[in-house]
């Protein structure tokens, strides 16, 4: 007679994040956990092989066998990809998150990030410094270039949600309406810079982790979350089929990286770019991710930010 | 409504337990006295006490394991202004009763009872040897009942080879199932000693309540009559030559201690440990969070690898149910922030066919 299958109830030990501790040890009865989310992110779904002649036992032979990391304890690092609750099963297509580049305001810069001018010399808006400004070509603002300090710019950053898919019509939207996403976690390096609207209106954080990484939860009171009700073909439309909501910010530039050079030399570089006057100009400039999730699907996607200062000559 | 996050039952989800964990200390004697000579032993200008190291202690390898001192209360007969370290030997003795034993009602000092029974008064032991053991061996508290000291009680001390025709073993074998708490320092046991090697060890066959065990502090209390023959007010068989406390010289006990200073008894003391083995204990408090992983719950990913365009991977038709792996499971605050992290050894399937009740432990 073979043993009973106990593998129904499983034990292990979890690690404090390093933000877990933090806020454990400020003892004041904040730390509570209330709910929970599973995480898959060792797992490289295409290795999934629905086609192996050997039968369905060997489709996830692999993945099966994927080794898993221990835990990470920075708080940011872990949990990026999360498993999703979705009441039907028959569901083929699942909406994803897309940088929407099909506007001119919303084109990244030709150097593949989106840049964000620190100070009003790089921006060119302080007009004794103009020539040194990297934000103007000549008389037309640059592609993918945001003003950090004064947003006197039209560029923004805005990524569609959707089935991207020409499966699903465009105006089948109410196939994803348990699935559209109406709330959005921004993570940005707070040092660095922060989350303003299409306005330059400043939006407020949740939280500062330990590792200075602020996040911010919005929705369309923040302004900056808007419903797709696009349902044509449209050329300023990224995704395939069926739209959910838009997210459309800015980034304001931190103090730090306005007034001073130290981040810029401690994390960062300098690089050749062209000025107003369409001379040769270097710049200082540091790299950084910002990540937006969606919190209705989980589904996450990152984007690159340069953000950069021009060195006065 | 899709989502990711399932809140947990505060009261069905998440129980507090406490658990005890023991960990076996063994102490030989060739460590205390013999493996690395004298260069694991710290003696200190101020000649109050005297530390043992698992390793010569100039080198960052080494951990402190215990210290050794001697004392005697001002009323004992062996204190004697002209003694060497006479006054230190006293404030050592009163440190040690003050923080283990406490006050009276006048605020006197009390001293160390041999049965524990303050109230009924009884023998007090006003000349004793102490070993404070680290904290980081003793961790939480030494486990009641584990613990044993041996003793070599014969001939002179032989840091070579620490070897004894004579030994006692000194116990707290009440421990497990008796204790006393009646110390401000926490809980107690009353040491016995025993014979353990050799003809004629004890005056009398029995267990002699020897000394004091505090299982919290990590201090062992042991009375100095363990070194003395039963004519000279000790536990041993006046047999002669049984005892003599320096390298050479005569038959003397613990009144060794009169003309020594505190470093050179606590070598003399030192070199005739043969073992000590005790269980230490971590207290370990844990929440347990019951993870219930219910059949319609996480079969999807937001994976970027599970999408191919918008595509689900794992599905040739809608109708083929979901899959994904769990690796990983976070635990939350209501702000959405990630307090805990656990990993799976190896990614578990989940389908709409299974459930699964995950127990996630964290402990403090």
């Amino acid at each position: 007679m073979g043993f009973l299958d106990n593998s129904g109830d499983i034990i292990l030990d979890a690690v404090l994040t390093d933000h877990g501790r933090k806020v454990l040890s400020k003892g004041d009865g904040s730390f509570r956990i209330t709910k929970f989310a599973l995480g898959d992110e060792e797992i490289n779904y295409s290795l999934y092989n629905a086609n192996n002649s050997q039968g369905s036992a060997y489709y996830d032979l692999e993945i099966l066998q994927t080794p898993v990391l221990e835990a990470f304890t920075n708080n940011a690092s872990s949990m990026k990809t999360k498993l999703i609750s979705i009441a039907n099963t028959n569901i083929l297509y699942l909406p994803i998150l897309k940088l929407n580049q099909n506007l001119i305001d919303t084109k990244q810069h030709t150097s593949g990030a989106f840049l964000v001018a620190v100070d009003r010399t790089t921006e060119g808006t302080d007009a004794s410094q103009a020539s040194q400004a990297v934000g103007y070509n000549s008389t037309n603002q640059v592609q993918g270039v945001m003003f950090g300090e004064s947003y006197e710019d039209s560029n923004y950053i805005r990524i569609d949600q959707g089935l991207d898919t020409t499966e699903v019509g465009p105006k089948q939207r109410s196939t994803i309406s348990d699935m559209i996403e109406s709330t959005y976690i921004i993570q940005i390096d707070n040092r660095l810079g922060f989350i303003v609207d299409k306005n330059g209106n400043r939006v407020a954080s949740d939280y500062i982790d330990d590792d200075n990484i602020a996040f911010y939860t919005v929705d369309s009171s923040d302004n900056v979350v808007v419903d797709n009700l696009d349902d044509t073909n449209s050329q300023t439309q990224t995704i395939s089929g069926p739209r959910g909501t838009t997210l459309e910010f800015k980034i304001g530039a931190s103090l730090d990286l306005n007034t001073s050079t130290f981040l810029f030399t401690k994390l960062g570089g300098t690089s050749n770019m062209v000025n107003k006057a369409l001379q040769g100009q270097q710049v200082r400039y540091i790299d950084t991710i910002v990540r937006a999730t969606g919190m209705t699907t989980g589904y996450s996607i990152d984007i690159p930010i340069r953000f950069i200062k021009t060195i006065v000559s | 409504m899709a989502n990711f996050y399932k809140t947990l039952n505060q009261t069905d989800d998440i129980v507090n337990t406490r658990t005890l964990l023991h960990e076996a200390i063994p102490l030989t004697g060739t460590i205390v006295s013999g493996t690395y000579g004298t260069n694991n032993i710290k003696d200190y200008s101020h000649g109050m006490f005297q530390s043992v190291y698992d390793y010569p202690f100039l080198s960052s390898s080494a951990n402190h394991i215990f210290d050794i001192t001697v004392g005697y209360s001002s009323d004992s007969g062996l204190s004697a202004s002209a003694n060497t370290q006479n006054s230190k030997k006293i404030n050592i003795y009163n440190q040690m009763a003050q923080v283990l034993m406490g006050y009276d009602a006048t605020g006197s000092i009390l001293k160390f009872d041999e049965d524990g029974d303050l109230l009924a008064g009884g023998s007090k032991q006003t000349e004793n040897f102490f070993m404070n053991f680290s904290r980081i061996l003793v961790k939480d508290e030494i486990k009641k009942g584990s613990f044993e000291f041996e003793l070599g009680v014969s001939g002179t001390f032989d840091s070579s080879k620490g070897v004894f025709a004579k030994r006692l073993k000194i116990t707290d074998a009440s421990g497990s199932d008796g204790y006393l708490v009646n110390s401000p320092v926490g809980e107690y046991g009353i040491l016995y000693a025993t014979a353990s090697l050799g003809p004629f060890v004890l005056a009398e066959r029995h267990a002699y309540p020897v000394g004091l065990l505090f299982y919290q502090a990590g201090v062992a209390v042991i009375s100095g009559s363990v070194f003395n023959a039963a004519n000279k007010g000790g536990i041993l068989n006046n047999s002669p030559g049984s005892m003599q406390m320096q390298a050479v010289g005569g038959n003397v006990g613990f009144q060794f201690v009169t003309g020594s200073n505190i470093s050179t008894i606590s070598n003399a003391i030192r070199t005739r440990i043969q073992n000590i083995q005790f269980n230490n204990t971590v207290e370990l408090n844990s929440t347990v969070y019951f993870c219930r992983v219910n059949h319609n719950e996480f079969n999807y990913s937001s994976n970027p690898t599970y999408l191919n365009g918008s595509k689900i991977r794992v599905k040739t038709k809608a109708t083929d149910l979901p899959v994904s792996y769990i690796t990983t499971i976070g635990l939350y605050s209501d702000n959405n922030e990630l307090m805990a992290v656990s990993k799976l050894s190896e990614p578990l399937k989940k389908t709409p066919d299974n459930e699964f009740t995950i127990r996630v432990r964290l402990d403090y």
